[in-house]
């Protein structure tokens, strides 16, 4: 017999403890086992980040021919009863089919978080070239169109342990909606930080939201817009471009303040330079989602042949097909294009939503939007969002749910 | 009519293994995956110019014993490649109060007794007691495994035998270290871990404790270079070699049974899909949910609603823009504590109980960009911790006040600077975990392992308490336990009995 070398410990509770268990059992009432949405955890979860929304166009605001706002309210015919609330600078994943389109693209919030409870969604739309989906919301939606939309997603949020409590929003063009956002969640006490708007359009006339924004700065003085025109002058007005030297004019002095930049990508271009003169650290400027990919072979590290036609063989949950592909072109646009539904939210290489298997085959992701995990690029899994194929490619797309 | 031979669902660390390890065997089998991602919590997400591990703290993942699995062998037999960094020491831990004390822990046993006894004067031979009793607790583990289980034990050389592996599978932590004559601050060192299982030593079984603490100590603790998701890819890579099929975005909506109960096939995307057998990732409450009311058993049901909840945990994760020596820190592992005594740190968990920062740039370096680091907080969250009544528009909020007030903390603890250097931060709540894994309140651990509902009682009661047909459950609510090593020991498990099954046509 082994020797105890903790003699003071008694065996018994072993056998109590099954025992115990038996007993445990035993005694629990009969009843089914409670649902997920029973738990309070869940319920919240649930709340912020519903699978999808269900949406209906309840206002359609125009701003211009070229430029709406669509208004939605929660869909309870087809069971969305309210809306999830957001933070402030969020945006929409929107999904839209009917007989003669289908498409998903992922659109700013320009209302208030606070219109969510109210049961409100805003976003603007601006009339692109060639834009398949902003064109086609501006031609055909109407009031009780409807439309499925994802929870609020990004983190183009102003997080009060990261950022300076100034900052200022460098903006081109539709880029102002998250700011019209952010706007409104300081006036009505649900975000605290100073906002500088420094708003850059062409013409006055082109810089939407501007009299609605300068009249909330005047009962709100945390929140302040200056716009800057470059093909006109206008009193109380910049002219020129979104410099370094207006940037330095409109800072705090002597404070750190954060940039927020949201706005095209030539406008990025533009701004990135001249923000590398002010020399500040990294944390403190912020870049608002890229933007669909296009152009990969104005890339100098490209090496594709841009007009070449490829095939992808599709997997997708045990089902094979081939689709047509053209090297200038994202793989997701591809599969879009062939009329399959493939994940995807942020278009641009950052939410990791469409994340897929390259299984054989080689392609090309511009610098600009990597944003895989490291063992992604290790075990060959893409972003079609922002993938280019330079060859035949063979790919494991998950069904889009 | 069976599309697959088996049919795996979820790919977290247990359902990654089982799957594998079926597919190696040669058996067609589909893994089902609700989410984009394999792994569950074995994941990884990106923010700016840093990539952050989600829940995993440390790998235990060597055994003290060659007959004992270990991730390691798992993953050797598998021949999965992935490259781990180990620590040299085991914890750095700072305990508040007035018997409060700041200690580094080595690890390696002679190191890990060493440190101990520096620490707490004249508890040598009670740490080398517990290794003993490790060592003896494999050996018992190894005598059941042989007997084929709790019907082929003798049950004299058990208690013969064994004796001291009936005492520590009987009794909690707290009931032997006092049995051992241990000193109150030797015993709150040797607590340090309890957060890992979940339970206050009060009610954390010994056997279960002890076990853990030896595999740590002894293994070193390590951390997969690429983050969790490179574990879950790499055991992927071996999957889709032998021929195995995963396929994300594809949530199981129903369980499909015959007129017998016994399980033949999944609901997914919509289609019926038919099996020979299924291994459940997923634990048995959302199984029954999924299942028809009248396949689901009595027996079954009735234990789901005696369990309580395991732990979740609030996170904060930190990209920093200055590097780990900029800032003051030297540790992997910080466990700070309100109080000395564990039980104390459970009671008083909602003002200051425990919480453990990571430095992850300590065991890798190169883990961010140079010029970077990464701190991540966790706190645990028993079930019923977080605010029930907390709204949505209150939870950013909430989630703030929560990563300043550990910030702050540590901060000043340290006498460092944290928030000036903040450059990315994301926090996870239970919320964030019920979001992504779809467990009940968000638990991670599973079940809570205490009392009645312990690991041993666990395996004793298997084969009694799983009566689905061609059904078994592997990962945290399994046999063993939460943790990493656990799910894929389970997964292993339940995949070789579901071969051995499958070999004798059952």
């Amino acid at each position: 017999m082994a020797k105890s070398m903790i003699p003071k410990v008694p065996m018994y509770p072993f056998l109590l403890g099954a025992v115990k268990r038996v007993v445990a059992v035993l005694k629990t009432p009969d009843a089914p086992v409670k649902n997920l949405d029973d738990y309070p955890v869940n319920r919240l979860a649930n709340e912020l980040h519903p699978d999808r929304q269900k949406l209906v166009v309840d206002k359609i605001v125009e701003h211009s021919p070229d430029l709406k706002t669509f208004v939605f309210r929660p869909d309870d015919t087809r069971g969305t009863n309210r809306l999830a609330y957001f933070a402030a600078g969020s945006y929409l994943s929107i999904h839209y089919t009917d007989e003669n389109i289908t498409f998903t693209r992922p659109y700013s919030l320009s209302s208030s978080p606070k219109k969510a409870l109210r049961d409100h969604y805003c976003i603007t739309v601006k009339r692109v070239e060639n834009g398949i989906a902003s064109n086609y919301m501006l031609d055909h939606w109407k009031v009780g169109t409807m439309l499925t939309a994802s929870a609020p997603l990004g983190d183009f949020t102003y997080e009060p342990l990261r950022d300076a409590s100034h900052v200022i929003g460098i903006v081109g063009g539709s880029g102002i909606t998250p700011f019209r956002s952010m706007a409104y969640a300081i006036a009505d006490g649900d975000e605290d930080f100073d906002l500088t708007i420094l708003y850059g359009s062409r013409t006055l006339k082109d810089a939407v939201f501007t009299d609605e924004l300068k009249a909330l700065s005047e009962t709100c003085p945390k929140v302040k817009l200056v716009n800057i025109l470059s093909e006109e002058k206008a009193d109380g007005c910049e002219h020129g471009f979104i410099t370094a030297d207006l940037i330095k004019a409109n800072a705090p002095e002597g404070e750190d303040y954060s940039l927020f930049l949201c706005g095209p990508q030539v406008m990025y271009e533009f701004a990135d330079k001249e923000i590398a003169k002010l020399g500040l650290r990294q944390k403190f400027i912020r870049h608002e989602l890229f933007g669909e990919y296009f152009h990969p072979e104005k890339d100098k590290d490209y090496k594709g042949d841009i007009g070449a036609e490829f095939t992808l063989t599709v997997k997708m949950a045990g089902k094979t097909f081939t689709v047509p592909a053209k090297a200038d072109t994202s793989i997701l646009r591809s599969l879009e294009a062939a009329g399959t539904e493939a994940p995807n939210q942020c278009r641009s290489g950052r939410c990791g939503w469409c994340h897929a298997q390259l299984l054989s085959g080689e392609v090309y992701t511009p610098a600009r939007v990597e944003g895989r995990r490291m063992a992604d690029l290790e075990y060959g899994y893409i972003h079609p969002c922002c993938s280019f194929p330079l060859s035949d490619l063979t790919i494991d797309v998950p069904p889009s749910m | 009519m069976a599309n697959y031979d088996v049919i795996v669902v979820g790919a977290g660390n247990g359902g990654l293994c089982a799957a594998t390890t079926c597919a190696k065997a040669g058996y067609s089998v589909l893994l089902l995956e609700k989410h984009n991602l394999p792994g569950g919590c074995a994941t990884s997400f990106v923010r700016g110019r840093f990539e952050f591990e989600p829940s995993l703290h440390e790998l235990c993942d060597e055994s003290t014993n060659e007959r004992m699995r270990s991730m390691n062998q798992i993953y050797a037999d598998l021949g999965v490649k992935e490259t781990f960094l180990r620590e040299e020491m085991l914890y750095r831990v700072i305990a508040k109060g007035p018997n409060g004390y700041d200690h580094r822990i080595k690890a390696t046993k002679e190191g890990f007794i060493e440190s101990m006894e520096e620490a707490a004067p004249g508890c040598r031979q009670q740490m080398e007691t517990l290794f003993e009793l490790n060592y003896l607790f494999d050996a018992a583990q190894i005598y059941m495994d042989d007997c084929g289980g709790v019907s082929g034990m003798n049950p004299v050389t058990l208690l013969t035998k064994y004796g001291d592996f009936i005492r520590a599978a009987g009794n909690s932590i707290d009931k032997l270290l006092d049995a051992l004559g241990m000193s109150e601050k030797a015993k709150s060192l040797t607590n340090t871990y309890w957060g890992y299982l979940g339970d206050p030593p009060r009610d954390l079984n010994a056997m279960h404790f002890i076990s853990l603490l030896a595999a740590y100590v002894e293994g070193r603790p390590s951390m997969p270079y690429d983050r969790s998701h490179g574990m879950s890819l790499a055991i992927l890579k071996v999957f889709q070699e032998c021929g195995g099929e995963i396929w994300y975005n594809s949530p199981v909506t129903e369980f499909l049974y015959d007129d017998s109960g016994a399980a033949i096939g999944v609901v997914a995307n919509g289609e019926a899909i038919y099996s020979k057998k299924i291994i459940s990732n997923i634990i048995p409450n959302n199984v029954m949910n999924l299942s028809n009311s009248k396949f689901v058993k009595k027996a079954m049901r009735k234990l789901a609603n005696a369990r309580t909840l395991g732990m979740s945990i609030q996170t904060v994760y930190l990209g920093l823009d200055c590097s780990m020596e900029e800032l003051g820190v030297d540790d992997y592992s910080v466990f700070v504590m309100g109080d000395p005594d564990a039980n104390v740190q459970y009671d008083r968990r909602k003002d200051m109980g425990l919480y453990i920062v990571n430095c992850l740039n300590k065991t890798i370096p190169d883990a961010s960009p140079d010029g970077t680091c990464m701190l991540f907080f966790t706190i645990p969250s028993f079930d019923g911790d977080f605010p029930a009544d907390l709204k949505p528009q209150d939870y950013k909020k909430y989630k703030n006040a929560l990563a300043e007030k550990y910030i702050r903390d540590y901060e000043e603890l340290l006498g460092i600077d944290i928030r000036s250097h903040i450059e990315e931060i994301s926090v996870a709540t239970p919320v964030t975990f019920a979001r992504y894994l779809s467990t009940p309140n968000g638990s991670i651990y599973g079940y809570m392992s205490q009392g009645w509902d312990n690991v041993v009682n666990r395996v004793v009661f298997k084969d009694l308490e799983n009566k689905v047909k061609n059904m078994k459950f592997c990962g945290g609510h399994s046999l063993r336990g939460d943790g990493y090593p656990s799910a894929f020991i389970t997964g292993e498990q339940m995949a070789n009995e579901t071969i051995a099954e499958l070999k004798e046509g059952k």
